[in-house]
């Protein structure tokens, strides 16, 4: 009686799995993707370049490509006589009254929108070309593209054309 | 015969019960698993982003050719240098990782490699099933590197077929 009642709770014990080793390799995973996801996540701004079939194409775009002027100092005019940005400062500071006209090119966006409403009247989509000086910080740029997409324009063709050259 | 049993119990009663941990643990576990992008491995920590204001979520990874852009190294702050990869020949203007996470760098005279090295990307990612249009260059430039360096690196994207660009920004503060 005895010896069949032994038997009976070891049969009982033993289907217990050992669970150890499986929590072991979830905490070193768990670990390994708590160190790789970075904290502060990455940002992005879409823009397309437009196709090189477009220019080649002998038909005339209903509306001339907004133009976007980039110099080496940062400043920038928007189609050629209208100064929407003022001379770039990297020392500015974040949170400064400074810093924020700085960054917020709200002249730029304003003449973007207007473009993109011109372009949409006439059922055409806008296109801007962007003319950047070979040594202007790519902070500048992205300030651009910030406006960009701000006004909601995607396409934006990239000229390497030195602005101040002529 | 009755103490026996009370026994038995006891030494049930005495295990942890694991399984409300376990299920914490899996759900924190799926959680950084979804969270953490693919691009990781090709981030590249010495370049300095530049902040935008209006940005948006890099939802989708896949499809993104990651080229970090850098600014001169002379110039660069001393816990960006600190990260800067030796590995990388000197005056390397861009850096990318392949396929298997090793890293390359580009320097000037090498813009015909970045372009084959793009091209090579795109044809994996097609062989992979991705549509053309989802096939990106993610462009992660230096905030003082000149323009010319990503101008070159969205011509060598464009020589490639690749039409779509990403800007790598911060959130502005």
């Amino acid at each position: 009686m005895a010896r069949h009642k032994k038997i009976q709770t070891e049969a009982q014990e033993d289907p217990e799995m050992n669970i150890s080793s499986m929590i072991d390799c979830c905490f070193l995973l768990l670990i390994y993707f708590l160190v790789a996801t970075s904290l502060v996540s990455e940002k992005k701004l879409d823009i397309s370049i437009p196709a090189s079939t477009q220019s080649a194409s002998s038909q005339k775009p209903p509306v001339d490509p907004g133009r976007i002027l980039l110099r080496a100092d940062g400043s920038a005019t928007w189609n050629g006589d209208m100064t929407v940005a003022e001379v770039y400062n990297p020392d500015a500071k974040p949170g400064t009254s400074e810093y924020r006209s700085q960054r917020e090119l709200e002249q730029l966006v304003e003449q973007l929108k207007n473009y993109k409403d011109l372009a949409s009247s006439v059922q055409a989509e806008p296109v801007v070309m962007l003319t950047g000086a070979p040594t202007a910080p790519h902070q500048r740029i992205v300030d651009i593209m910030a406006a960009l997409a701000e006004a909601g324009i995607k396409s934006v063709g990239i000229s390497t054309a030195d602005p101040d050259a002529n | 015969m009755a103490k026996k049993n009370a026994r038995a119990n006891d030494e049930v009663n005495g295990n942890v019960n694991l399984s409300p941990m376990i299920d914490c643990c899996f759900l924190l576990l799926i959680f950084f698993v979804v969270n953490a992008t693919q691009i990781t491995v090709a981030k590249d920590p010495s370049v300095k982003m530049p902040s935008a204001v209006s940005c948006s979520d890099l939802k989708d990874a896949n499809g993104c050719i990651v080229v970090n852009v850098f600014s001169d190294v002379e110039k660069m702050p001393p816990e960006a240098l600190k990260k800067y990869n030796k590995a990388y020949p000197a005056n390397t203007l861009w850096g990318v990782a392949d396929a298997n996470g090793k890293t390359i760098g580009y320097t000037e005279g090498q813009v015909q490699d970045l372009t084959d090295f793009i091209k090579k990307q795109k044809e994996s990612l097609k062989g992979k099933g991705m549509e053309d249009g989802k096939i990106r260059l993610y462009l992660r430039g230096d905030m003082a590197a000149p323009w010319e360096r990503s101008s070159t690196a969205i011509r060598c994207a464009a020589a490639a077929g690749v039409t779509n660009i990403v800007f790598g920004t911060l959130p502005s503060k």
